[in-house]
């Protein structure tokens, strides 16, 4: 087990060493030049070549690329303070990678991790019912929600929720025709139907942190919610089958010709078995929970990692671009290595070798 | 013999894989008391009672048994003859200003007067005084139409004829969504042969490519490759224009996204290579070129279709995800994805709020379309599967 995890370790160092290298050099083909986009109109040139080469992206040649490649690979174990910089953003006055990304990660972690828990919660026992129902009218009511679930695009989904409950939206003038507005009713109503739908702080609201999440809610409901629905099918889809394929096994069968209750079976002997994926699946979603939702971010206007590695793409902020993109990397990395172990902990039958 | 005695045994001869032995397998029986329809003096032979199926009428069968599938199927027809008929009709029943039907690029400017009423109130020794003021202006684009005879769905903010942009922009989804699919079965299809047949250094290393493409993370490769490409038109590389800019961008994500059909044709042949066939084939002494592509890919061919019709939903949502953040086909051409980008625009929600007609439907045709090929893939799995006895 250790000699596998050791292994595998390993060769999860030299994937990321070969996905660095390519968004590096996609990174670096980039014609935006952040230099002269950030220079004072009337700087000479040469200083801005100066400048370029102060910043390690003066050779735009193979070899002035590859060189650059491994100058940020030396910056990025650059320590400030005890804590790893992953390199220094250009755009914003030279601020430790490290630090930009978790400026963003509280707003995307929350909202990413809250939406998991309802999807779970929803999908779950929706899947199970969908496979004992095998063929009935829910199973193929809960078949056509996972597909619609699945095939919604986020933009047209989180707009939709946007032009729905966000402000000036449709829920809010169906709300003021019904009562007059300002009245306590249309405040107690647009309380639950309302929700803001720009930037995540409340003027009233000081506390940062989770706690400043936690007292802002009401700006996170819509992404959650927007989240979670598209989310849903998926897991709903993977419960089903995975139920149906353990209802179809001899066991089940035997447990049912001893004549044991029906809910026994399925929740005793059936449920448990279909826990084996899902738990897997835990592992597999580390990715998911910190890396942002950038489409749903932007639209709803959070200021989490994915509204800032938006922008700071477009600005060519390359160090950053890097750093992010290799955070992803890292993370999905792990989340791969981890649902392997975490499946050979929970199913005893599989060996990893 | 007619298909209304119910009593009929569906026999099926299943081709085996070295085209050798046949061997027949009971489909299904359906047996409706026979005694109530014919009596025992006149009982209808049993090879007359047959009716041979081949496996591909049987997956028609199947696949047409599922209504889901047969819903999937219509909203793709449906969707192909609005975006690639559709206009000649809409051109022939609405013929505009000029007696040819709204184009893509066409603005409508017929213009037309618009008033704004303003209102200021002054407090003047205690008074209170309220001004209105009126401005006429005139607009020599119809923006923002509402639904009329001429504009079935109403004008967009350029003046561009809603209904013919949707038509429009459907090609350029379906197209773009299918030279994707396309690449990628190819790439998938020759780098999973060469895995799962050679397998040793030429399987390591094909997998540990997948690896490395899987690991790269989706959206925000996207953003780098489409900013590079808008620096490339501004400075005119390698011919890449706003119009095929989402080819380009598309061929890129075909060829990072091909592990998984890779993967797939890998294992699939992994299995088959074991099989007695292949030891025939060996023995034919057949070259490994049509070893792999003729003797092993067919019997992929199954799984790969139902890949390729999931791939097509899957491929449109990325399609109209990087139209709507603006690296879609430039105006005046359109996708349904950059009629949904209205909302990243300057005042984009209000105008979208106010004229839902502009956007709704576009996002209704990508939802349809995704839709659809997710119902005919899954009822192709179900259809093309040999266990499935339903």
């Amino acid at each position: 087990m250790l000699k596998y995890i050791l292994k595998r370790v390993g060769l999860s160092v030299l994937i990321l060493v070969a996905v660095s290298l390519i968004i590096y050099f996609l990174v670096r083909l980039m014609p935006v030049d952040f230099v002269a986009a950030n220079a004072g109109m009337n700087s000479e040139p040469e200083t801005l070549d100066k400048i370029r080469e102060q910043l390690g992206i003066g050779d735009n040649s193979f070899w002035g690329i590859v060189k650059g490649y491994f100058e940020w690979l030396g910056n990025l174990f650059e320590f400030e303070n005890g804590f790893i910089t992953l390199g220094r953003s250009f755009k914003l006055n030279n601020q430790p990678v490290s630090q930009v990304i978790l400026q963003g990660l509280p707003v995307s972690f929350i909202v990413a991790l809250i939406a998991t828990i309802f999807e779970f919660l929803i999908a779950i026992p929706l899947g199970i019912t969908a496979a004992t129902h095998q063929y009935s009218f829910r199973d193929y009511f809960i078949t056509v929600l996972v597909m619609v679930g699945i095939s919604l695009p986020s933009f047209f989904f989180a707009n939709i929720f946007k032009a729905g409950f966000g402000d000036g939206g449709l829920m809010e003038s169906i709300l003021a025709k019904i009562f007059t507005e300002g009245s306590s009713a249309y405040e107690f109503f647009s309380r639950f139907l309302v929700f803001p739908v720009s930037g995540t702080t409340d003027a009233s609201q000081s506390a940062t942190g989770i706690m400043g999440i936690l007292g802002n809610l009401k700006y996170y409901i819509l992404p959650i919610f927007t989240i979670t629905i598209l989310s849903l099918g998926g897991r709903m889809r993977m419960t089903r089958t995975n139920m149906l394929e353990v209802l179809n096994s001899d066991y089940i069968r035997t447990a049912r010709a001893k004549g044991l209750k029906e809910s026994k079976v399925i929740y005793k002997h059936a449920f448990r078995n279909t826990l084996i994926p899902l738990v897997t699946t835990l592992a597999g979603l580390i990715p998911a929970l910190f890396s942002g939702a950038i489409i749903t971010e932007k639209i709803f206007g959070l200021d989490g990692i994915g509204t800032t590695a938006l922008n700071l793409t477009n600005n060519g902020d390359i160090p950053f671009i890097m750093g992010y993109n290799m955070f992803l990397a890292t993370l999905s990395v792990i989340g791969i290595l981890m649902s392997d172990i975490m499946y050979a902990i929970v199913d005893p039958r599989v060996k990893l070798k | 013999m007619k298909k209304t005695t119910k009593n009929t045994v569906y026999l099926t001869a299943h081709k085996t894989d070295a085209n050798q032995c046949f061997y027949t397998e009971l489909e299904e029986v359906r047996v409706e008391n026979p005694r109530e329809k014919a009596s025992f003096e006149e009982e209808v032979p049993l090879d007359k009672n047959l009716k041979l199926m081949s496996p591909t009428r049987m997956v028609i069968r199947r696949f047409f048994r599922s209504k889901l599938s047969v819903v999937g199927l219509v909203m793709i027809i449906g969707l192909f003859l609005f975006s690639f008929v559709g206009p000649f009709i809409y051109h022939a029943v609405v013929p505009g200003l000029d007696g040819n039907g709204w184009q893509q690029d066409e603005k409508d400017e017929s213009g037309r007067w618009e008033q704004t009423t303003s209102e200021y109130t002054y407090t003047v020794n205690g008074k209170e005084y309220t001004v209105y003021q009126t401005l006429e202006k005139y607009e020599k684009d119809n923006v923002l139409a509402k639904p009329s005879k001429l504009h079935p769905l109403g004008t967009d903010k350029s003046g561009y004829d809603v209904l013919s942009r949707l038509m429009y922009g459907g090609r350029v989804s379906l197209i773009v969504s299918f030279l994707a699919v396309f690449i990628i079965t190819v790439l998938g299809v020759i780098a999973g042969g060469l895995a799962g047949y050679f397998g040793g250094v030429i399987d390591n290393i094909i997998m540990r490519i997948c690896d490395i493409l899987m690991c790269l993370p989706g959206i925000p490769i996207l953003l780098i490759v489409g900013v590079l490409l808008n620096g490339w038109i501004s400075k005119g590389y390698f011919f890449i224009s706003g119009e095929s800019r989402i080819y380009f961008l598309m061929i890129f994500i075909s060829c990072i996204s091909w592990p998984g059909t890779a993967r797939l044709v890998r294992g699939q042949i992994l299995s088959l290579r074991e099989q007695e066939y292949m030891v025939a084939a060996e023995a034919m002494g057949y070259s490994t070129f049509r070893k792999i592509f003729k003797h092993l890919i067919p019997n992929v061919m199954p799984q790969l279709i139902v890949q390729m019709t999931l791939g097509l939903g899957s491929m449109i949502i990325y399609e109209s995800t990087l139209s709507y953040l603006g690296f879609g086909v430039k105006a005046p051409n359109t996708a349904w994805g950059t009629i949904l980008n209205l909302f990243e625009e300057q005042n984009g929600f209000e105008i979208a709020m106010a004229n839902p007609l502009i956007w709704v439907p576009a996002g209704l045709c990508i939802v349809i379309a995704v839709l659809g090929f997710n119902f005919v893939g899954d009822g192709l799995r179900d259809a093309l599967d040999p266990k499935s006895r339903r």
